[in-house]
C-alpha cells in the first residue's frame, strides 16, 4: 500500500541531458528554459564586448580565449565524472598545481623532459585514487576527503617550492606542449578529444552506465551486481588524472610552474562550468560534452568582464550570481516537473 | 465499563489519491484500560491512530472524546485534547539533552530566556513517574534505545494526556527493557489513562492488554475482551480466512541434493541459530508474522547485514557443498525485495537500462561498448516474455507501475539463471492480477530448476506457491511443515506457545 503512495517525484532527477525520466514534454522545457537563459546572458555579454572592446572579436583573442577554456574545460571534464557518480571533488586545483610543480622538479633536477609529464600524471593520479579510496572503499563523506586534499596538496606545493616558481627545466618540454595543428594550439585539441572521449565512455561504454547507476542509486545498483565502490573510486582517480593533465598544458603555456599554479577562482569557474552545463549536482545526471560548453561559457564570461575592465573581484561576484541563478532554474525546474 | 467510554471513533474512512487507506474503522476506548490494536501491514492501523494523533486529517466519520464530538485540527490540537502520541521511531533529538528534548515544543520561560532550573525540575518529577532515574542534563545520545523511549513517554504524559497511543514500543527493545516498559503502561492505567497498545508479539498483547481490537483491509473486523479469545482467533481475525485457493502449481518435493544449507546461521539482535535446506526445484514458503525476523533473516544470508554466527554452504558446479561467503552467495542469487523503487530499479533509467544493468559483460564487447541493440533485442524478449506493458523499453522505469516495475527487476535476473531466487515480498503493493503474474512467474523459475525462498505477509499467496513452509517466530525457525499443511496448521504455527516463546 505505502509503496503506491509514493508519487513518481520521489527521486529529483527528473529532466536531464540525455534520456531520462518523466513525461517527453517537460523534458524539452527544461532543457530549452536553462539553454535560453544561458543564451542570453552569452549573447548579452558578447553584444556589450562588440560595443565597448571590439579587439575581443579578433582571432588571435578568440584562440586564447579557447586556450583558457581548455584549461578549465578539461577539468570540468574530470569533475563531471565525480559529479554524475553522486560525488564532489574539491581537489582538482590543488592536485593540479601539487603534481605541476612536483613533475617539474623532477625535469629541472634530472634535466629531463619527458620525465616532467610523467611524473606529473603519476602524482595526480595518485592523488585522485587516494580520494577515490577514501570515498568509496573507507566511506568517508567526499566534500571533507577533497576538502583535506585540497588543503594538503595545496600546502604541500607552497612547501615544497619554497613559494618559487621553477622555470630552469628543458625548453624541449614547452616546445612540444604550444605545438599547434591548423593555428590551434595542442592543448585546444586534447580539450576537444577529453570531451569526445568523455562522452564516448558515459554514454556508451559499461562502465559509464555503470557510473550514472551509482549515481542515481547506490543501493540497486549493488544489487544489481555493480561494482559500486570500484566504479567510485576511478571517478576519482580519473579526475586526478585530467587535473595533473591539465597542470602539463598550464605548465607549458605559463612557462613555469609554481605553487599559484592553481588560480583562486579556477576551482569556482570548475563548478561553475559544471552547474552550467547542467551535470546535476544530485547525481546521475550529465554530459561532458555540455560540461566542456560550459566551460567555454564560464571562459567567455571571465574573459569579457576582464576586457570591460570590471576588477577581478567584482567579477567573482558575478560568477557566483551566476552559479546560484543556474542552481536556482535547476532546482525551480525539477520541482515543477 | 459500563461509563461512558473516554473515546468512540466510528465509521472513520480515509483515503490518499485514488489509494483507500481507511474504509471503516472503529475504536472504543474506556479509561483505565490497554486496549491492543492489531492488523497484518496495511490494515489501517497507523492510518487510525494518526488520525486519532491530529498527524492527518479523516474524510468522514465521527470522533467522541468524553461523549463530545471533536474534530482534530493537527498534532497540536490533539495534544490540546489530551491525547499523546509515542511513535514508533524515536523521535528525540540526540545531541539536546533529556530535559530539553522533554520540553522541545514549550520550554518554561522566565521573560525571553528558558527556566533552565524549572525545566530541569520538572523533567526529574517526569522521569520519576515513569520509574527510571536518567539525569535529566545526560544527552539524550548517551542513552540506550529503551532510556530513549522512557524519555519519549515521559514528555508525552507532561500534559498529563486521556489517552496515549503506542505506536509498537517494543520493536527495538531487549527483554528486560520490554518489562520496565509494560511496568509504566499499568502505572499509567492505575492512575485511568486509556492506552492504545500497538504491537505485532502476540504474546505481548496478551499479557498487557485487557481488550483487543483487530483490523483487517482498512476496516475494524472485530473487538474482543482478552479473556475470551484466542490468540488463534485473533491472527484468524488479522490475516483473514483463506477462501479455497487455486495454488499455481500442487507441492513439489524435490529429491534432489541440497543447493544450498545455511547452519546455525546468527546475526544481528533477532536472528538466532537458523537452519536452512534449499533444494532445486523447490520454493521454500518463509512464514512468519511481522516483526518475527523474516527481512533480517534474508539480509544475513545475503551479507547485507554481518553473521555473528554459523555458515552458509553452496553446491558449486559439481554438486559438492562449500562453505561460501554471505556476499559471495549474493553475487549468484537472484534478490527481489520489497521495496522495488529504492533497491529493484533504478528509476531514471529505461527499461532496457535496468534489464542490461546486472548483464552489461555479456551485452559489451572487449572494450566495454555496450551494444544498444543486445541491449534493447534482450529486453524486449524478456518484457514481452513477462508482460511487462509499457510504450516500449525504451519508457523509464519510473514511469511504470509496480507490477511492471517488478517484472523488470524480475527480467533483469533471467538472463544469468541464477540457480537461487530470494523473493522477499514480491508483490507488495500489486494489485490481484499482477500478483497472480508475478506468483506464476515464482513457479517458472522453480520449474526451470533453481531453489526459491518466498517471503510473504499474505498467508493466501504463500499457500499458492510454497512446496514447504519454514515457520519463523522472533528469529528462529519453530516448524517445518510440508506443502500440503492445511491454513489452520500453518495459523496455529505462528500462534501457538511454541512460537511465542520463540526466543524469549
Amino acid at each position: 500500500m505505502t509503496a503506491e503512495l509514493t508519487p513518481l517525484t520521489k527521486q529529483p532527477e527528473t529532466g536531464g541531458a540525455t534520456d531520462r525520466i518523466g513525461r517527453p514534454g517537460f523534458r524539452i522545457d527544461v532543457n530549452t528554459l536553462v539553454l535560453a537563459a544561458l543564451c542570453a546572458v552569452v549573447l548579452g555579454l558578447l553584444f556589450t564586448m562588440y560595443v565597448e572592446a571590439p579587439t575581443f572579436f579578433r582571432v588571435n583573442n578568440l584562440i586564447n580565449i579557447l586556450v583558457q577554456a581548455s584549461i578549465v574545460g578539461i577539468l570540468a571534464i574530470g569533475l563531471s565524472f565525480v559529479l554524475i557518480g553522486g560525488g564532489i571533488d574539491l581537489s582538482m586545483p590543488a592536485t593540479l598545481a601539487l603534481s605541476g610543480v612536483i613533475g617539474a622538479i623532477c625535469m629541472r633536477d634530472m634535466q629531463s623532459a619527458w620525465i616532467g609529464p610523467v611524473v606529473m600524471l603519476t602524482a595526480g593520479t595518485a592523488i585522485g585514487a587516494f580520494n577515490g579510496y577514501a570515498v568509496a572503499y573507507l566511506r568517508m563523506a567526499p566534500f571533507v576527503v577533497t576538502l583535506a586534499t585540497m588543503t594538503v596538496a595545496g600546502g604541500a606545493a607552497v612547501w615544497i617550492t619554497g613559494s618559487q616558481s621553477i622555470s630552469d627545466y628543458p625548453l624541449e618540454f614547452e616546445d612540444f606542449f604550444l605545438f599547434r595543428f591548423l593555428r590551434l594550439p595542442l592543448s585546444v585539441w586534447l580539450f576537444a578529444a577529453c570531451a569526445l572521449i568523455a562522452a564516448f565512455l558515459l554514454n556508451r561504454t559499461m562502465f559509464g552506465r555503470y557510473i550514472r547507476a551509482v549515481g542515481f542509486n547506490p543501493a540497486a545498483a549493488s544489487i544489481s551486481r555493480v561494482p559500486v565502490s570500484r566504479v567510485l573510486c576511478l571517478t576519482y582517480v580519473i579526475a586526478g588524472f585530467l587535473a595533473s593533465l591539465t597542470a602539463i598544458l598550464l605548465i607549458a603555456r605559463l612557462g613555469s610552474a609554481s605553487a599559484s599554479l592553481a588560480s583562486d577562482s579556477l576551482l569556482l569557474d570548475i563548478i561553475s562550468a559544471c552547474v552550467i552545463g547542467r551535470v546535476s549536482i544530485y547525481g546521475g545526471v550529465g554530459n561532458p560534452l555540455q560540461a566542456a560548453l560550459g566551460a567555454v561559457a564560464v571562459t567567455l564570461i571571465s574573459n569579457s568582464l576582464n576586457q570591460l575592465g570590471v576588477s577581478y573581484f567584482a567579477s567573482l561576484v558575478i560568477k557566483g550570481g551566476i552559479i546560484v541563478l543556474f542552481v536556482y532554474l535547476d532546482r525551480f525546474v525539477r520541482r515543477s516537473a | 465499563m459500563n461509563a461512558l467510554p473516554r473515546l468512540q471513533m466510528s465509521s472513520v474512512a480515509k483515503r490518499f489519491g485514488p489509494v483507500v487507506a481507511l474504509t471503516d474503522g472503529n475504536l472504543t476506548l474506556h479509561a483505565g484500560e490497554v486496549h491492543a490494536l492489531m492488523g497484518a501491514n496495511g490494515a489501517g492501523k497507523s492510518t487510525l491512530m494518526n488520525i486519532l494523533g491530529g498527524v492527518i486529517s479523516k474524510d468522514t466519520g465521527k470522533v467522541v472524546i468524553d461523549g463530545a464530538p471533536v474534530e482534530l485540527n493537527g498534532s497540536a490540537h490533539a495534544a490540546a485534547m489530551g491525547i499523546a502520541f509515542v511513535h514508533q521511531e524515536l523521535t528525540t533529538m540526540p545531541t539536546l539533552t533529556v530535559a530539553e528534548n522533554m520540553f522541545l515544543e514549550d520550554y518554561p520561560k522566565r521573560g525571553p530566556f528558558i527556566a533552565r532550573r524549572r525545566m530541569i525540575a520538572e523533567a526529574a518529577a517526569l522521569l520519576a513517574r515513569v520509574g527510571c532515574q536518567i539525569d535529566p542534563l545526560a544527552l539524550v545520545e548517551t542513552l540506550s534505545t529503551g532510556d530513549r523511549q522512557l524519555v519519549e513517554i515521559a514528555r508525552a504524559i507532561r500534559k498529563a494526556p486521556k489517552i496515549i497511543i503506542f505506536d509498537e514500543p517494543t520493536s527495538s527493545l531487549s527483554g528486560p527493557e520490554r518489562e520496565k516498559l509494560f511496568g509504566v503502561i499499568e502505572t499509567l492505567r492505575a492512575n485511568g489513562a486509556a492506552i492504545v497498545f500497538i504491537s505485532h508479539f502476540l504474546d505481548e498483547v496478551f499479557r498487557i492488554s485487557d481488550r483487543i481490537t483487530v483490523m483487517r483491509n482498512g476496516c475494524t473486523v472485530g473487538m474482543w475482551a482478552k479473556t475470551e479469545t484466542s490468540t488463534a482467533e485473533v491472527v484468524e481475525n488479522m490475516l483473514g480466512s483463506v477462501a479455497a485457493t487455486d495454488r499455481v502449481r500442487e507441492p513439489f518435493v524435490s529429491g534432489s541434493a541440497p543447493f544450498l544449507v545455511a547452519r546455525e546461521v546468527t546475526s544481528g539482535p533477532l536472528i538466532d541459530g537458523v537452519n536452512l535446506t534449499m533444494r532445486p526445484g523447490e520454493i521454500v514458503g518463509l512464514w512468519g508474522l511481522l516483526g518475527s525476523g523474516r527481512t533480517e533473516l534474508v539480509r544475513a544470508l545475503m551479507g547485507l547485514d554481518p553473521l555473528s554466527a554459523g555458515r552458509i554452504e553452496v553446491a558449486g558446479d559439481d554438486g559438492v557443498l562449500r562453505e561460501t561467503a554471505p556476499a559471495a552467495l549474493r553475487q549468484r542469487t537472484g534478490l527481489v525485495t520489497e521495496d522495488r523503487r529504492k533497491e529493484g530499479v533504478i528509476l531514471p533509467f529505461s527499461i532496457a537500462q535496468n534489464i542490461g544493468l546486472p548483464n552489461l559483460a555479456q551485452l559489451s564487447n572487449a572494450f566495454g561498448i555496450i551494444d544498444a541493440r543486445k541491449e534493447r533485442a534482450l529486453a524486449t524478449r524478456l518484457a514481452s516474455e513477462l508482460g511487462v506493458k509499457a510504450v516500449s523499453v525504451d519508457q523509464t522505469a519510473g514511469t511504470l507501475s509496480g507490477g511492471n516495475q517488478q517484472k523488470v527487476v524480475f527480467s533483469k535476473w533471467l538472463p544469468m539463471k541464477p540457480r537461487l531466487f530470494i523473493l522477499d515480498e514480491p508483490t507488495r503493493g500489486l494489485d490481484t492480477g499482477a500478483k497472480g503474474e508475478i506468483l506464476k512467474l515464482t513457479v517458472r523459475l522453480a520449474e526451470e530448476g533453481a531453489s526459491v525462498l518466498f517471503i510473504s505477509s499474505e498467508l493466501e499467496e504463500l499457500m499458492r506457491v510454497a512446496d514447504r513452509y519454514m515457520v519463523i517466530n522472533r528469529g528462529r525457525i519453530t516448524h517445518e511443515l510440508p506443502g500440503s499443511a492445511s491454513h489452520d496448521a500453518l495459523m496455529a504455527s505462528v500462534s501457538d506457545e511454541r512460537s511465542m516463546q520463540g526466543a524469549a
